[in-house]
């Protein structure tokens, strides 16, 4: 990884509550109205992104995508 | 230990009460054990524990022993891992896994020879064993996963294997799977069906749903157990179930979340408190419920938050320790840092404290850590570090290290050579270098002396360790360049190191003492090497390591016999025997079963072959519990040049096979490779071929220089030369050989190798015979004879059968001849009546026979000390007969005597 940190958008099915922020720290969580929920943030390399995506499927959320994302602007999901 | 370590790691998951019977899963349980693998593979929640629970009653009911592992994170290091194995194993088969335990307390790196040992070991068992090995996910540790796949292509047939896990193992799953050697079952099979459901819904848990509200629950949760679960206990005791499943039914939050917080809601204030606080533990117990909450009456809560259902398992059989099931805790969790952001640092700071005063180091760092307080977590890790490194924990500190933030490292001196000590404890040596000039850089005042107090703007807490800081500094650049093959440097560091040592610091000056005598064994200076280990005995011994103590002088015995002196040796062997003996308490200590192999190798070599059977049987019984970890290879090797004295060279053969499996090697050098004794057996055999491929994959060649370190090999190479002159004359080759000889004499007069001159001389007199230049030969041989005299050595000349019974006796014709020549005929010639006895070995069965031949027992006598019948001892009597090629008991036992295979035959001398 080049950079110090990237940014992810990760999606997952099934509508997260806002408060799962500070438990993943650092992302912001979107519920979208499709059912889905959006996590973006940075990511510091790749063993953290696979932490993260344990972490995820630990708490039995089904995995829709994982993408890096330019700085800045979440992606539109749709 | 506070937590509750171990015991409940190895707990079979009892069958859940309540629990719905499943039968088109349990029915599965036959396959389990007739299947090498079972892998139960879905996420969190999917009542995997549960299944296998349900296996295994069932195998217990046919008889399985059945072993149980709950891994977690901290097992992430594979001689902890095996070793937690094994301890399951032992705790559903006592008695199995011992060599294995043994070899494991001894090892930093995890070898297959040691697997290939529990294998042995499990594979002599009359019974089937069931292992299940819990949560598998947690292991991240690529040699663990390789030491799993080595099970699954070596495995016993009665061993079967189940793992469940979160994530599919990094297993060859595809190969196994087109053998038919898996058995899978996975989160579609683990789904609740609607039938399931009902009968979970309404007949467990007795909440009269209707059909149609338990297809709604099912679709909802997708048939996922956990939030089932979830979902009933929210729905107990309400009126209102159609509504609360409509209103479920309808939402598309995330199932868990919705559900824990419905039941969150419904609980009182105080146990949504308790909840949240405490679900920063991994697990818990009253005491420590209280000391995270700041409040009385943990013990209490905990008992009746199991009984009220609410995903709290416990942990033991007596209801101390618990843990919440892992949805649970993560929801809670993500509730306390959203709600109370503030309260979690000091949470985890209360968490550490009470595992501190519990002397449980790694979850008061852990804890330390989570609560942001990287200082107090430094703080304990240092004073923890010599215990730790005695356990050999080095998965935690590999853990530690990474966790520990640089600059509160970096202003620590004695945690950070500690540190560099655990990573070459573990052979890491990469980052040594760096890490200890940096520490020095740092420490050092600035005109180059070593402060007597610790610098201001460093951090020092175990004091002691920072006056012996110079000395280890040295110590561990003294173990990098024996490492990395830098014997002068190793030796110059060591000196280093000795002459800082504190005067009371006998470990230090020992360690430093020890690593400079091996560097000089390494080059073959073996009066070096001796002066140095004579020095770190003494310390060790002033010190009261006596185990230690013994591991040395094991070391000095080998020296003293690669100096030719004999006799030196065994005195060496036997002060480690008494020193062992004066200590109290009943064990022996370990090191006992090694100096009895060494004394063994000793009277091999004077041709006592009673003798040395005698200390190895002796060492056999001490085995396991007794031995180092080198003993179970070398025990092997001296057992299989015993086999091959007496003729039986298929035995020999199977024994080296056997210590190349078992060999465990360590810092010094491997002076007589097993695969160098083979090779030397496969010339006995005549088997040349076999030989030469190992000359080969040595790269081994007559123009080598002579190094000590492969001096073993290339007096190896040089028979296997002149065998094959024998086989093929070649006058170049035989030239090559005596060039080579000739290099090597230098090199072992030169190091002061007594032995290694006398085998060089007697080898010449070979080659020159070999190459039909007889008076070359005969005065190498004189040479030979006059050297091996004063030590008694006859075992070398007698291994090289007949040429050299034939060239001893061309020299015997001489004027001049040496005494000593009687005696090594006479040796040779019982060996020379070998003949008739090679056609068959005996069997140990009939060894113990022909002892007691040649006793005063009659046969009937014979049958009841051997608790045999009658007509077995006359079976063993003509079989020993036949194999002796004699007709009568009294013919039997002479011929016996005189090949050393009973006692008070004519010995040599």
């Amino acid at each position: 990884m080049r950079n110090p940190a990237e940014l992810y958008e990760i999606s997952v099915i099934g509508r997260l509550a806002p408060r799962w922020a500070a438990y993943f720290e650092g992302m912001t969580i979107t519920a979208l109205d499709d059912g889905t929920t959006v996590l973006h943030g940075p990511v510091a390399d790749q063993s953290a992104l696979h932490g993260l995506l344990r972490r995820l499927s630990d708490l039995g959320l089904p995995l829709v995508s994982v993408r890096p994302v330019a700085a800045g602007r979440p992606t539109d999901p749709s | 230990m506070a937590g509750p370590l171990l015991n409940y790691k190895y707990r079979l998951p009892g069958r859940r009460p309540g629990a719905v019977p499943r039968r088109r899963l349990t029915e599965r349980a036959e396959a389990v054990t007739r299947t090498p693998l079972t892998l139960v593979s879905a996420p969190a929640g999917f009542g995997k524990t549960t299944l296998l629970a349900e296996w295994l009653a069932g195998a217990a009911t046919d008889g399985a022993a059945l072993a149980w592992l709950s891994l977690d994170r901290r097992d992430n290091d594979p001689v902890l891992f095996w070793t937690y194995v094994v301890t399951a194993l032992r705790a559903a088969a006592p008695g199995v896994g011992e060599a294995t335990l043994q070899l494991l307390a001894a090892c930093s790196s995890m070898e297959n020879a040691t697997l290939a040992v529990l294998l042995n070991e499990i594979e002599a068992l009359p019974t089937t064993v069931v292992l299940g090995l819990d949560d598998y996910h947690v292991i991240d540790t690529p040699e663990i996963h390789e030491g799993i796949e080595f099970v699954l292509e070596h495995q016993p047939a009665q061993l079967h294997l189940i793992l469940a896990t979160r994530a599919d193992p990094p297993l060859p799953l595809g190969q196994l799977r087109a053998r038919g050697s898996l058995v899978e079952v996975r989160a579609a099979d683990l789904r609740f069906t609607t039938g399931e459901a009902t009968r979970y819904l309404n007949d467990c848990m007795e909440l009269e749903l209707s059909e149609e509200n338990v297809g709604m629950l099912t679709e909802r949760t997708e048939g996922w157990i956990a939030a089932l679960q979830l979902a009933a206990l929210s729905l107990q005791g309400r009126s209102d179930a159609g509504a609360f499943i409509a209103g479920f039914a309808g939402d598309d939050r995330f199932v868990v979340d919705y559900l824990v917080e419905e039941v969150l809601a419904r609980q009182p204030d105080a146990v949504r408190d308790f909840l949240l606080r405490t679900s920063i533990l991994d697990s818990l117990t009253g005491p420590l419920c209280d000391a995270v909450t700041g409040r009385d009456g943990g013990r209490a809560a905990l008992i009746a938050l199991e009984r009220a259902n609410l995903f709290l398992i416990p942990l033991d059989d007596r209801r101390q320790w618990y843990r919440y099931h892992h949805l649970f805790a993560e929801v809670l969790h993500a509730h306390l840092l959203d709600e109370r952001p503030h309260e979690v640092a000091g949470l985890h700071l209360r968490a550490s404290a009470w595992f501190d005063a519990h002397d449980d180091t790694v979850q008061a760092v852990s804890h330390a850590l989570a609560g942001g307080d990287a200082g107090r977590a430094a703080d304990l890790m240092e004073l923890a570090m010599p215990r730790m490194r005695r356990e050999r924990r080095e998965a935690d500190l590999a853990r530690w290290m990474r966790e520990l933030p640089d600059d509160v490292l970096r202003i620590r001196p004695v945690l950070a050579v500690a540190f560099v000590g655990a990573l070459a404890q573990g052979s890491k040596f990469e980052t040594v270098a760096e890490r200890l000039d940096e520490v020095e850089a740092r420490v050092r005042c600035a005109d180059g002396t070593w402060p007597q107090q610790p610098p201001p703007h460093l951090i020092v807490v175990d004091r002691d360790n920072y006056r012996a800081l110079p000395a280890h500094i040295w110590m561990y650049r003294a173990a990098l360049a024996l490492a990395s093959g830098d014997p002068a440097g190793t030796i110059a560091h060591a000196r280093e190191a000795l002459a800082l040592a504190p005067a009371d610091d006998p470990l230090a000056r020992s360690a430093a003492g020890a690593l400079a005598g091996l560097a000089s064994w390494s080059t073959g200076d073996l009066a070096g090497a001796h002066a140095a280990y004579t020095e770190s005995v003494a310390g060790l011994t002033s010190a009261g390591f006596l185990a230690d103590v013994l591991g040395c002088t094991i070391t000095l015995g080998d020296i003293r016999r690669t100096q030719g002196r004999l006799s030196a040796a065994v005195r060496t062997y036997q002060r480690g025997l008494d020193l062992a003996a004066s200590v109290g308490g009943g064990e022996p200590l370990r090191g006992t079963a090694d100096m009895q192999v060494g004394l063994a190798g000793v009277l091999l070599e004077r041709n006592d072959l009673t003798g040395a059977l005698e200390r190895l049987t002796i060492s056999q019984q001490f085995g396991d519990r007794n031995g180092l970890p080198q003993n179970a290879y070398r025990w092997r090797v001296a057992m299989a040049r015993l086999r091959e004295a007496e003729g039986d060279l298929d035995e020999a053969l199977r024994l080296l096979d056997e210590a190349q499996r078992v060999y465990v090697g360590d810092f010094a050098p491997d002076v007589q490779p097993v695969a160098a004794v083979r090779a030397r057996l496969r010339i006995r055999r005549a088997e040349l071929t076999q030989a030469q491929e190992w000359a080969g994959e040595r790269q081994l060649n007559s123009e080598d220089e002579a190094v000590y370190l492969r001096e073993y090999e290339h007096l190896t190479l040089a028979r296997l030369l002149i065998a094959r002159h024998r086989a093929e004359p070649d006058a170049d080759g035989i030239e090559a050989v005596l060039a080579l000889l000739n290099r090597l004499l230098a090199a072992a007069e030169l190091g002061g190798r007594a032995a290694s001159v006398l085998e060089i001389r007697m080898l010449q007199a070979a080659a020159h015979d070999a190459g039909g230049t007889s008076p070359a030969a005969l005065a190498a041989l004189h040479d030979a004879v006059t050297l091996a005299q004063p030590e008694g050595y006859l075992r070398l000349f007698l291994d090289e059968g007949p040429p050299m019974a034939g060239l001893l006796k061309a020299l015997r014709k001489q004027p001049t001849a040496p005494a000593y020549l009687d005696r090594l005929i006479a040796a040779g010639s019982t060996i020379a009546s070998l003949p008739q006895r090679l056609v068959a070995p005996l069997s140990e069965r009939e060894l113990e026979v022909l002892r007691l031949l040649g006793g005063d027992l009659g046969g009937p006598g014979i049958a009841r000390q051997l608790s045999v019948s009658l007509n077995t001892v006359r079976t063993h009597t003509k079989n020993i007969y036949a194999k002796l090629g004699v007709t009568s008991r009294r013919d039997a036992v002479r011929q016996a005597r005189a090949l050393g295979l009973i006692p008070g035959g004519q010995r040599p001398g």
